[in-house]
C-alpha cells in the first residue's frame, strides 16, 4: 500500500492515541458529582469512528483496542466489552471503507451513526443476556444521539484544527488500482 | 463493487483477519472472566488505575481548579447579595450553636451516667478527590488513599456532613469511593423519629429512592435519615439525609452531602467486618433433663453435652 513515509504513520498514530488519553483525561475531570439527567456524548468513541472512517492507516486495529480496553477499565465499564464491540464495528467500517468514500459526508456519518447506535445496543444486549446490571436504557439512549450529533462536530473540528479531511489518497489509489 | 487490492493483500488480509480475531478474543475472553470471577478482574482494574491515575494528577487538579475558578468567578456578581444572606444565616446559626453546645453537655452527662463507652476506635483518613467514574452510567470518585494508608473494602466515606459511599476497590496509592447514587449502591438506612428500618437504593438519580420501607405511613417528609449499622456494614447513625416526596410519589432521600462539590472525603475506619472462615456446624441443643428411667451410660451423655456445648460456643467466638 502506498505509504511513503513510516515516521509520518507513526506520529498520526501517536497523535490519535494522545487526543484520545486527553479526550479520557477530560471525561475523568472531578467537575459534576451529580448524576446526570441526560447522558452527554461518548466522544472517544465518535473520535474512534472518525479517524477509522478518514484515516483508517492512523487508527489501527491494535491501538483502538488499546485504547477503549483502557478506557473500559478507567470508566467503570466491564473491562473488554465494549472495546471488543468497538473493534469489531471499526472493521466493519473499515471493510466498507472504500465504498463509503464514495459517497458524500451524509454517507459517512450515517455510516457512522449506525455504527454507534449498533455498538451502544450490542453492549446494551450482552449486558442483558450475562445479567449485569445495565444502565438504564433512556439514558444509553441519549448518549447514543447525542454522539451522533457530535459527530458532525468533531468531524468539523478535525477538519479546522487538524486537517482530517476526507482523505484523497485512497481516492488517487481507487483510480490508479 | 471490485475492490482495489494490492498484490500482497492476498496473503495479508487473511492474517490480519485471523490476528483481528484473536484480539476479538481475548477481549471477550476478559469480558467473560470478570463476569465469572469480578472480584479478580476489579482487581485489576484498581491496578491499572493505580497506575494510570497518578501520572495524570499533575495535569487532574490545576485544570479542575481552574474550572472551578471559572464558575466561581460567576459568582462574584452577587457577592453583596450573597454576603447579606450569609450574614443573616450566621446570626440564626449563633442561636442553633448555643442550643448546641448546651446539648452536648447535657449529652456527655448523660452518657455518663449510663456509663456508655463510644466506640474510639472510629478514626477516619482524609482523601482528595482525584477523579470521577466518567462515564454517565456509574456514580463513583477516586480519592488518594490507598492500601498504603491502610484503607479496606466497604469502609464508608463522608465528606464533613453526610455519608457520601463507600470504598469499594483499592489500589495501592488510590481507591474508588462508590456513591450513594450509584445504581449498584444499597445501604441499610433507619428513618429517625420513627425508627423504622430501610434500604437506601441508589438509582443513578440525585435523590435514590429509599426501598423495603415496612410502612411508609410513619415516614414523611423532612425525617432524618441515618445510617443503621445492620448486617455490620457500617458504622450506625452516620448522617445520610432527608426524607423528600419524588415527583412519581415515591419516598426518596436528599442526600445531606453535598455531591455538588466534592473535594476532600473522609474515610472512616470501620470496624473490621466479620468473617466467616470455618464451614457451618450443627448447634447441637443442650441435653435437656431426662425424666424417667437413668440413661443407659451416663458417662458417655456427660461427653456429648460437653461436646455439643462446644459446639455451640465456638462459632460465636
Amino acid at each position: 500500500m502506498a505509504n511513503p513515509r513510516p515516521t509520518a504513520l507513526w506520529m498520526g498514530r501517536a497523535g490519535f492515541a494522545a487526543l484520545s488519553l486527553l479526550l479520557i483525561f477530560i471525561g475523568l475531570l472531578p467537575l459534576d458529582m451529580q448524576p446526570p439527567r441526560w447522558a452527554g456524548p461518548d466522544l472517544l468513541l465518535a473520535l474512534v469512528l472518525l479517524w477509522t472512517l478518514r484515516r483508517p492507516r492512523l487508527a489501527p486495529v491494535w491501538l483502538v483496542a488499546a485504547v477503549m480496553l483502557l478506557a473500559d477499565f478507567l470508566f467503570q465499564r466491564p473491562p473488554g466489552l465494549m472495546a471488543a464491540l468497538t473493534v469489531i464495528g471499526t472493521e466493519m467500517l473499515r471493510r466498507r471503507q472504500s465504498r463509503l468514500r464514495a459517497g458524500g459526508f451524509a454517507t459517512e456519518w450515517g455510516a457512522a451513526s449506525l455504527a454507534v447506535a449498533g455498538i451502544l445496543a450490542a453492549s446494551q444486549l450482552a449486558l442483558l443476556i450475562t445479567v449485569v446490571p445495565a444502565p438504564p436504557p433512556m439514558l444509553v439512549a441519549s448518549q447514543a444521539l447525542a454522539t451522533v450529533l457530535a459527530y458532525p462536530l468533531l468531524a468539523f473540528a478535525a477538519r479546522w484544527l487538524l486537517g482530517i479531511e476526507r482523505s484523497p489518497t485512497d481516492i488517487r489509489r481507487r483510480t490508479a488500482a | 463493487m471490485a475492490r482495489p487490492r494490492h498484490s500482497g493483500d492476498e496473503f495479508a488480509r487473511p492474517i490480519r483477519r485471523l490476528l483481528v480475531g484473536l484480539l476479538l478474543l481475548a477481549l471477550l475472553a476478559l469480558f467473560a472472566l470478570w463476569r465469572i470471577d469480578s472480584p479478580r478482574v476489579e482487581r485489576m482494574r484498581a491496578e491499572v488505575v493505580d497506575r494510570v491515575l497518578p501520572s495524570f494528577d499533575w495535569a487532574l487538579a490545576p485544570v479542575t481548579g481552574l474550572v472551578t475558578m471559572a464558575s466561581n468567578f460567576q459568582s462574584y456578581a452577587h457577592l453583596h447579595e450573597q454576603n447579606q444572606q450569609l450574614r443573616r444565616e450566621l446570626q440564626q446559626m449563633r442561636a442553633w450553636r448555643e442550643a448546641a453546645l448546651q446539648l452536648e453537655q447535657e449529652n456527655a452527662k448523660l452518657l455518663d451516667l449510663n456509663n456508655v463507652r463510644l466506640d474510639p476506635r472510629l478514626t477516619y483518613i482524609t482523601g482528595v478527590v482525584m477523579a470521577d467514574s466518567g462515564s454517565p452510567f456509574r456514580q463513583s470518585v477516586l480519592v488518594n488513599v490507598g492500601a498504603r494508608d491502610g484503607v479496606l473494602d466497604g469502609w464508608p466515606a463522608m465528606d464533613g456532613i453526610g455519608l457520601v459511599g463507600r470504598i469499594s476497590g483499592v489500589g495501592q496509592a488510590t481507591s474508588r469511593v462508590l456513591l450513594l447514587t450509584d445504581t449498584s449502591s444499597r445501604i441499610p438506612v433507619t428513618i429517625q423519629p420513627s425508627g423504622q428500618r430501610a434500604i437506601l437504593a441508589g438509582d443513578n438519580t440525585t435523590y435514590p429512592p429509599i426501598d423495603f420501607l415496612e410502612n411508609p405511613d410513619l415516614v414523611r417528609p423532612g425525617d432524618r435519615v441515618v445510617s443503621s449499622g445492620d448486617g455490620g456494614m457500617f458504622p450506625a447513625d452516620l448522617l445520610v439525609g432527608q426524607v423528600t416526596m419524588g415527583a412519581d410519589g415515591r419516598l426518596r432521600i436528599r442526600l445531606a452531602a453535598d455531591y455538588e462539590r466534592l473535594e476532600f472525603l473522609r474515610v472512616l475506619r470501620s470496624h473490621q467486618a466479620e468473617t466467616v472462615d470455618e464451614a457451618g456446624r450443627l448447634i447441637v441443643p443442650e441435653p435437656r433433663e431426662v425424666f424417667g428411667p437413668p440413661a443407659p451410660a451416663p458417662e458417655s451423655l456427660g461427653l456429648t453435652g460437653a461436646a455439643a456445648d462446644a459446639g455451640a460456643e465456638s462459632p460465636d467466638g
